[in-house]
């Protein structure tokens, strides 16, 4: 799951989007762009998305994302609160299940 | 152990442009791999590439680049090779390609292959060319290479050849 603060116009799904390859463009070229980066669901109201990447690309995509800095002229930054191989696992966290 | 390993790409500027033979300099070549790398990769690459970069060796005449970078990152390099299209100096733009021959440790290896590869073009140009004074030119040169070839590296295998 990613989340990012911002100031005014909010992204929709396809700009989310364009905005993850424009970062992986800026961060690793064309090669960063061309990997295949789904977004499984967005969600406009909290701005937060869940992503889906080959494994040989996440390293590339967490950087890209890292560093991306502005959206339109704005600053903005991407939070990440989980990852895992698995989509099953980002509804919960294990940590906290109560038995 | 602690000694920075670098790998020697040796590569070939081929262009149907018989100017383009003018404008091949070091510079213009080194920004033009760059840029290449820049498009490809991104600023991750540039920056890792950029480390140790830079033109070793060139020869206007054949065409013949030699290229320096990190071992670790000659592999992003040699992808990018493919790329460059033009050579850009004196505001005048050349469509070309790199065409990769090697990729050495050392540069007295590069050297080693591109004496040897010299040798078997000058035996292709013999068989391809069509005049006569040509032929008698490129006979000479052959017969030449192999009887003075004195440097020390290459004086004992030169020694085996021509026995």
């Amino acid at each position: 799951r990613r989340e990012l603060p911002d100031g005014g116009a909010r992204p929709n799904a396809a700009q989310f989007k364009q905005l993850v390859v424009s970062a992986l463009r800026e961060l690793h070229g064309e090669v960063g762009a061309a990997l295949p980066v789904d977004v499984l669901t967005y969600e406009e109201k909290t701005l937060s998305a869940i992503l889906r990447v080959i494994s040989s690309g996440f390293v590339k995509l967490w950087s890209a994302l890292t560093l991306l800095g502005f959206y339109q002229n704005r600053r903005c930054a991407f939070r990440v609160l989980q990852t895992s191989p698995f989509l099953l696992a980002l509804a919960g966290n294990s940590r906290e299940l109560v038995l | 152990m602690v000694r920075f390993k670098n790998r020697y790409v040796l590569c070939e500027v081929l262009s149907d442009d018989p100017r383009c033979r003018q404008c091949i300099e070091d510079r213009a070549v080194g920004l033009a791999v760059r840029d290449a790398i820049a498009r490809v990769h991104g600023d991750y690459g540039l920056a890792c590439c950029s480390i140790s970069f830079t033109v070793k060796y060139l020869n206007a005449y054949t065409g013949t680049v030699l290229l320096r970078c990190r071992k670790d990152s000659y592999r992003l390099l040699c992808s990018a090779l493919p790329f460059v299209r033009h050579l850009e100096s004196r505001a005048q733009r050349y469509p070309c390609a790199l065409n990769t021959l090697h990729v050495g440790g050392t540069i007295r290896t590069c050297q080693k292959f591109l004496i040897e590869y010299n040798r078997r073009q000058l035996l292709i140009l013999l068989q391809n060319c069509t005049n006569e004074e040509e032929r008698q030119c490129i006979q000479k040169s052959l017969l030449s290479c192999s009887l003075t070839e004195e440097q020390s590296q290459s004086g004992d295998e030169d020694d085996d050849g021509t026995e």
